[in-house]
């Protein structure tokens, strides 16, 4: 009797043990049977912004498509360092992914960030927002040539969100490319900043369309430019500040990254069911809703490489902006 | 009006429990120090899309108005508001409660919510498209003569010394200054520490002042003073004492539903201001801070009032009103909704639905607020032993679970024991609070105004609005110096 008692007991440790070996087994070899866990997004904003709820509607088919649970870590402070330092800590299996905009890139650029530029490789890119340039209906700026005119006589009070954001680089940028001046207003965020633009408080701003669409319907905003390459859809009869001439393109571009190192065949895993989750309708009437394109989703391989030419570029811009060494 | 005539937008099962599951989650959640309704709407978020639209934005709304109200409760039984709309009314409702009469104070915080947030929605739902241009009025010059008039009852937010009164407030705004500025980009008085650089965040300082100074205070009391249980815990609140608060109730749903429209602004600059006010009038002013019930009335209504204020400019101009309303647009989106005039000219049944289903969490609250406050008042009556370890816990919990940082615990721990021998010396931790709520807004708004003005300071003397708000600070400062020199000068007559 004790003999059978303690060889059931055997078996029972013997299983244990070998369950626990295969977790040991299943961890290391992450590259075949990706995913084994949960995928972490970290997300560097507040719950209910742009970047956290992009995430969120992004994973509700992407759990689907990977038949596996995703969930979202915000990690907010020092202007998306804290989630590159949380994500840095990580292991380089794919599970955890970044939530990437502009902010973050800015941040590397400004030098002493948790990542660099060659620490992580793009997954898919999630929105392109450009930065449109708005006056008030009743401004006397017509054109952009107007505000440009009369940034010479005396800079234009030009509002945008936190210094050193995109918001600030992009209306600097454009005034040294336009050879205007701008008394830059900084705000705590969109909503106060197209107030205070209705108000004719500031004289002109930098916002994404969606900021100000109600405001533009309404008769009470007027466009001048787009800072793109190319016309948004949403406003045809808008002029690109290229098409003018200057050169300051300037989008707030949200999508997903990984850490370099992470096995190709996690990263195609990810990009394909991040890709099949932005096609479906659920993910498109939410682009739709917020005023953007669906030419806004991108694969791995345009996304990285437009991450490291945006890279680029605020880090020339704010070296000869004298904002970084 | 026709506005019952649309009732029946409501008048569904599935529309009906949508809204009673949302208040009541979001009471609960409300009443959870470091857990908000915002973030509660957005964890919803991805939940709504399997949802008609008006029934998502409804709930999402519902939500806001129990959250709103559930911060009281807390604020009440334990000195820790659940979200910093409360904080004003733990200056008296805690020492209600401590008094033996927590049923008194939640059930007037139930009834004085219920008044100011309806009065918001008919306003809301009568005069929002005009009311809403209010928000194009306010800039930066504005908000700060705000601020600074919010600022001018510092001396005698508490019953406590002035002069002390002063100091505490300076302390707050010392403490606003925390951060990274916001027109240069420099940082100060962080020194290296990541997260201070979007400044010191005031749910841990909150919980901290109150809740965790309180817990300090408390385990410092011989155990032999304990108060005898009364009875009298679970009463609630008379005929009269509603009357007696009908004033200050009516003045703050006033004010609570104008500083709610203001986009930079909501809940709790309203309860602030709402408080001082009902102070600056009450003929018992020296009974502030020490359980007095007006005290629990006029912060409560003007918070509540600031949701239905929050939604107008969010319904109308599509411009959140408050960090909610912010996620709650966020909803509209992923429904491919639109807010601002276009939601009220083409399609009135959706901003109906979203008027009734606020409604009707008010009146949720109500019910839920006073059956409650019979059952939460007993909170009141657990041996400190017990209930104090326990709040102790909740206090680290709310804390970390607002950002999953542990310098934030450290930040609640500071400010408890900072608030526990500032308390000890004689002073109140209201102006402390007042600081730090006005301190930023007075800073930001300043130096924004500063750059819109040319750097010539004398502009706001130019701006109405601002000569409004300068002329009502210096009157609620030289008011009394005035009137006693003019009765002198009689008198010599």
């Amino acid at each position: 009797m004790i003999k059978k008692i303690q060889s059931v007991f055997l078996c029972f440790a013997l299983v244990v043990t070998s369950i626990v070996g295969i977790g040991q087994v299943a961890t290391v070899a992450t590259a075949a049977d990706f995913p084994s866990k949960p995928i972490e997004v970290v997300t560097h904003a507040g719950l209910g912004g742009g970047t956290d709820t992009t995430a969120r509607m992004l994973l509700i088919r992407t759990r689907k498509n990977l038949k596996n649970n995703a969930y979202i870590t915000p990690k907010k402070g020092d202007s998306g360092n804290k989630a590159m330092s949380y994500v840095k800590s990580k292991p380089k299996d794919g599970h955890t992914v970044l939530a990437i905009t502009p902010t973050h890139l800015f941040r590397m650029a400004r030098g002493e960030a948790a990542l660099t530029i060659d620490d992580f490789v793009g997954v898919a890119r999630t929105t392109v927002d450009p930065i449109v340039i708005f006056v008030n209906a009743k401004s006397p700026y017509k054109t952009i040539e107007d505000l440009i005119k009369a940034g010479n006589k005396k800079p234009i009070k030009y509002g945008g969100t936190n210094v050193g954001s995109v918001d600030h680089i992009s209306g600097l940028i454009f005034a040294r490319e336009a050879k205007t001046k701008i008394a830059f207003v900084p705000f705590e965020g969109g909503g106060a900043i197209m107030t205070s633009l209705v108000g004719n408080q500031i004289e002109a701003a930098g916002l994404n369309l969606d900021e100000g669409k109600d405001q533009l319907d309404a008769g009470e905003l007027r466009v001048l430019a787009v800072m793109a390459d190319q016309r948004m859809a949403a406003l045809p009869d808008t002029p690109t500040l290229k098409e003018k001439g200057i050169n300051a393109s300037f989008a707030t571009v949200r999508g997903v990254v990984v850490l370099k190192g992470t096995p190709q065949s996690a990263i195609d895993k990810l990009e394909k069911g991040f890709l099949k989750a932005m096609k479906h309708p659920v993910y498109q009437n939410y682009l739709q809703g917020a005023g953007l394109d669906s030419s806004s989703v991108a694969g791995a391989k345009a996304w990285d490489t437009e991450i490291k030419s945006i890279y680029k570029e605020a880090r020339a811009a704010l070296v000869s902006l004298g904002l970084a060494k | 009006m026709d506005i019952f005539s649309n009732i029946s937008l409501i008048l569904d099962t599935k529309t009906l429990a949508l809204i009673l599951g949302s208040t009541i989650t979001g009471v609960l959640i409300g009443a959870l120090p470091g857990l908000s309704s915002g973030m509660a709407i957005a964890l919803l978020l991805p939940f709504t899309i399997y949802l008609e639209p008006s029934q998502a934005i409804a709930a999402m709304a519902a939500l806001y108005c129990g959250g709103t109200f559930g911060g009281s409760i807390t604020a009440i039984l334990i000195n820790a508001p659940g979200a910093p709309p409360a904080a004003a009314t733990a200056f008296d409702g805690f020492p209600m409660a401590q008094k033996g009469q927590a049923g008194k104070a939640l059930g007037m915080a139930a009834v004085s919510s219920v008044v100011g947030g309806v009065i918001s929605l008919m306003v809301l739902i009568t005069f929002a498209p005009t009311l809403a241009r209010i928000a194009y009025k306010f800039g930066p010059p504005e908000y700060f003569a705000l601020a600074i008039f919010g600022l001018s009852m510092l001396a005698s937010i508490s019953s406590k010394s002035p002069v002390k009164n002063l100091i505490g407030g300076l302390i707050g705004l010392f403490v606003a200054t925390i951060g990274v500025h916001l027109t240069t980009g420099i940082s100060r008085f962080t020194f290296g520490v990541d997260e201070l650089f979007e400044g010191i965040s005031f749910v841990p300082v909150l919980i901290g002042l109150f809740a965790m100074s309180e817990i300090l205070v408390q385990a410092s009391k011989s155990e032999l003073l304990l108060e005898r249980i009364k009875f009298s815990a679970i009463k609630l609140p008379s005929i009269t004492e509603f009357k007696s608060c009908g004033k200050s109730i009516l003045r703050s749903s006033g004010i609570g539903t104008f500083i709610g429209i203001l986009p930079a602004e909501g809940g709790t600059v309203s309860a602030m201001i709402g408080y001082n006010e009902a102070r600056r009038w009450s003929k018992n002013k020296e009974n502030f801070g020490k359980g007095e019930i007006e005290g629990v009335a006029a912060p409560e209504s003007a918070n509540n009032a600031a949701t239905g204020g929050a939604m107008i400019p969010t319904l109308a101009l599509g411009i959140p009103g408050s960090a909610t309303t912010a996620v709650i647009l966020g909803g509209f989106q992923i429904h491919g909704l639109r807010a601002g005039p276009y939601l009220f000219e083409q399609q009135p049944d959706l901003l109906y639905t979203i008027f009734y289903g606020m409604l009707l969490a008010n009146f949720i609250f109500l019910v839920f607020g006073l059956m409650g406050a019979k059952i939460f008042s007993r909170i009141s009556l657990i041996p400190r032993g017990y209930l104090w370890p326990s709040v102790f816990v909740f206090c680290l919990v709310g804390s970390y679970g607002l950002s999953q940082s542990m310098v934030d615990v450290y930040i609640m721990l500071i400010s408890g024991v900072m608030g526990f021998f500032l308390r000890r010396y004689g002073f109140s931790p209201a102006p402390i609070i007042m600081g730090i709520v006005l301190g930023e807004l007075v800073e930001n708004s300043l130096a924004q105004s500063i750059i819109i003005f040319d750097q010539n300071i004398f502009m706001f003397f130019t701006r109405p609005i601002c000569l409004l708000f300068f002329s009502l600070t210096f009157l609620s400062l030289f008011y009394r110096p005035i009137k006693n020199l003019i009765m002198k000068g009689k008198k010599d007559e």
